[in-house]
């Protein structure tokens, strides 16, 4: 029993991670229809700038998560401005072809700048744990959940109780209609691009202290991002966290009963037959068209 | 356009010949006399050109060795691939110091090039067939990895290029009957041997293991290496799995070893998922009273990024810069260690103490055929030949190759982490300390 309660939990916190860097994801699709290819670059940069932070100044990598906000905002906001912008209200082909080229360009930027070489940042407490009846819970896998819950509650908050966020949802709903209104389109969808990929910085930088990174990480995270956002709902913000946590717990129970090969094979089996029966998510909630 | 009748089109084409070019009889002279006059300046400028280019280009290549090389530069086994590089660059430096290779008392520069696989068997083979086709080079050496170098090698069989590699070891790259492919290191399953062997000279010996590996080539032997090595010794294995390289979380699968409680962890890795193992390892408390792995450990990576989280962590190793072993190009195997960290600012991992060795190997062979470049079909048959007689002492320890290709002249050395240093602790007559046994658990350390 205790086994399964801890195969359980391992699978909660993993979906905590995977919601943590899926909501930025499911935030530009929904708000644009972008399926951004360059996502598990944007993860990328995240881990690295707090593992350079933390290697030369020695800063907390905790520390380093504003600093990651700040960038990866002002570099999504950026992104989107000069170059998203041009092909947004192309067919999708377009912006697929556009986003999977950068992310081919930053992958090999980052492979020039940074070598080959993997890294991870060891902290004088990284890989602790608490030991609650037996249960091991490691601490920067429970701070990134924590923190996944935060981005999800903070993203509703700034969608629903801000001008901002009427915008965003005005924008997302009906964007002609929100043109006419006076909303400055191609602003709002920097902005959106902005926030989502600085959400997904704040997972780069928690990812590092467990994970090892490297230039050419990127894609597997923008697969996992995708099966989650499937999973939970396309364009629907809160099922990034369900859609984490049932593919999560899906992967760690296949991992620790059956064999850790399958777990693989079992998400793309759970995605498949989540776009058949149910493609607007877990709940329902999600685009579909 | 399509309904237009085709004299439309046709007319004013002809007009205009008529009326612009052949204006008149003495006019169409001179525009002829210029024509000739420019296709004899085109037919000089060519002329020139192609002597400037046989004379500095093939004429100044015949003058040096090209070798190339298809290698994991990036990807999954990048970092692994950029070591053999390095040590390749680090064997051509030192011989184009001395002026190239010494060849009936004339020297021949070396001149390498790698290209990029990028962690990719079949990028390799299509990669190493360029090299031999298109750039003809002159040799070619292995890049990293059993799989890049199984699909590598097989071209390079097809061209009867000599292909020698010191960062590939899985049983079916020697198992194929090939006459041209050699390896400084030996069999996998070979590889692991002492990383069980170990447990001889462990008090209390342990009793029972587990075995996980990731699902490829290299590393998969590796696990059947310690199964069988395992038995030998009378160790129990209570359970072996193997899972894909691309998994991303080990918690939940070590989540299963750990509720087994195994003496020993074996791991059948590179790099990345040593690394991995230790993290997860960590994260979930689990501590045998024993983990090694076949690779991963060695690489200098692995404790810079992990610290003192690698304490206790075995290895299974090649080669050790305290062999009493010496060749003339490189001197003592710490001589070795030491140059190479005077030009990497680090030390040579024993895959690259092995890959230098094979280019070396490679390099006595060709001194003694007394071949020179540009190299032709039958010295490459000769230098084959030659490697399988070779029997030759090196830093790296000695280099002779058997049937299939492996170097069966090489024990295997297991290292571990005390301190934050690779230490020879087996076998004893290299041994530098005893291993560390067992394993101190993570909340006492």
């Amino acid at each position: 029993m205790l086994l399964f309660l801890q195969s359980l939990l391992n699978g909660i916190l993993l979906g905590g991670i995977y919601a943590s860097y899926s909501a930025g994801f499911s935030l530009i699709f929904g708000v644009m229809g972008v399926i951004n290819l360059f996502h598990g670059e944007m993860v990328m940069l995240g881990a690295f700038l707090t593992y350079w932070v933390f290697t030369l100044f020695h800063i907390d990598p905790f520390l380093t998560i504003p600093l990651s906000i700040i960038s990866l905002f002002i570099f999504g906001y950026l992104v989107q401005r000069f170059v998203i912008n041009r092909v947004v209200e192309e067919p999708p082909m377009i912006s697929y072809i556009l986003t999977f080229g950068i992310h081919l360009i930053i992958a090999y930027t980052a492979l020039w700048i940074w070598t080959a070489d993997f890294r991870t940042v060891t902290t004088s407490y990284s890989g602790f744990n608490a030991n609650i009846g037996g249960m091991i819970v490691p601490y920067a896998r429970l701070a990134t959940f924590g923190l996944a819950l935060l981005v999800v509650v903070g993203l509703y908050i700034l969608l629903y109780k801000s001008e901002v966020g009427r915008a965003i949802q005005a924008t997302a709903q009906d964007k002609e209609m929100a043109r006419l209104m006076g909303v400055n389109i191609n602003r709002i969808y920097a902005i959106t691009f902005g926030v989502g990929a600085a959400i997904t910085g704040i997972a780069g930088s928690l990812i590092s202290t467990y994970f090892i990174i490297f230039p050419q990480m990127g894609l597997p995270y923008t697969i996992i991002a995708f099966c989650v956002v499937v999973l939970g709902g396309m364009g629907y913000i809160p099922g990034a966290l369900w859609g984490g946590l049932v593919l999560g717990v899906v992967q760690s129970l296949t991992a620790t009963y059956l064999n850790a090969g399958l777990s693989g094979a079992f998400t793309f089996i759970l995605l498949f037959m989540m776009l058949v029966v149910r493609p607007a998510g877990i709940l329902g909630k999600g685009v579909v068209e | 356009m399509g309904s237009e009748p085709s004299h439309f089109l046709m007319k004013p084409a002809v007009k205009e010949v008529e009326g612009s070019t052949y204006r008149s009889e003495s006019n169409r002279v001179i525009i002829l006399e210029r024509r000739e006059f420019m296709r004899k300046i085109c037919l000089g400028l060519i002329i020139v050109g192609l002597a400037t280019f046989l004379t500095s280009g093939i004429g100044s290549a015949q003058q040096k060795f090209r070798i190339g090389c298809a290698d994991p530069l990036t990807g999954i086994f990048g970092r692994d691939g950029n070591l053999v590089k390095d040590a390749y660059t680090f064997w051509a430096d030192l011989v184009n110091s001395k002026g190239g290779i010494e060849v009936k008392g004339k020297r021949y520069p070396v001149e390498l090039t790698f290209i990029d696989d990028k962690s990719i068997a079949a990028e390799n083979a299509k990669f190493t067939e360029k090299l031999i086709t298109e750039d003809k080079v002159d040799f070619v050496l292995g890049g990293f990895g059993s799989d890049s170098v199984f699909a590598g090698s097989a071209v390079a069989e097809k061209y009867k290029y000599p292909l020698i590699s010191g960062a590939a070891s899985s049983n079916k790259l020697f198992d194929r009957g090939f006459k041209y492919y050699f390896s400084t290191i030996g069999k996998a399953t070979e590889e692991v041997r002492g990383c069980v062997d170990i447990v001889q000279i462990l008090s209390p010996k342990p009793k029972t293991g587990a075995i996980i590996g990731a699902d490829i080539l290299f590393t998969a032997l590796a696990c059947e290496g310690y199964k069988k090595y395992a038995a030998q010794n009378g160790i129990d294995i209570i359970l072996f799995e193997l899972f894909p390289i691309t998994l991303q979380d080990y918690n939940s699968m070590l989540l299963k070893v750990k509720q087994k409680n195994p003496d020993v962890l074996f791991v059948g890795s590179h790099l990345m998922v040593a690394m991995k193992t230790i993290k997860a390892m960590k994260e979930i408390d689990f501590t045998p009273k024993m983990v090694t792995f076949s690779y991963g450990p060695t690489v200098p990576d692995f404790v810079k990024n992990l610290g003192k989280d690698t304490e206790y962590v075995l290895a299974a190793s090649e080669w050790a810069p305290n062999l009493p072993c010496k060749d003339p190009l490189f001197g003592t195997a710490k001589q070795f260690n030491e140059n190479y960290f005077k030009k990497y600012g680090r030390y040579p991992d024993y895959v690259e103490a092995a890959s230098a060795a094979g280019a070396y190997a490679m390099q006595i062979a060709v001194e003694k055929l007394g071949i020179t470049p540009p190299v032709k079909e039958e010295d490459r048959v000769r230098l084959m030949e030659e490697l399988h007689k070779q029997n030759l002492i090196t830093f790296y320890g000695v280099v002779k190759f058997a049937a299939g290709g492996a170097n069966e002249a090489h024990p295997p050395v297991v290292v571990q982490v005390q301190n934050g240093k690779l230490v020879n602790v087996f076998p004893k007559d290299a041994a530098e300390a005893a291993p560390w046994y067992p394993v101190k658990p993570w909340k006492e350390r």
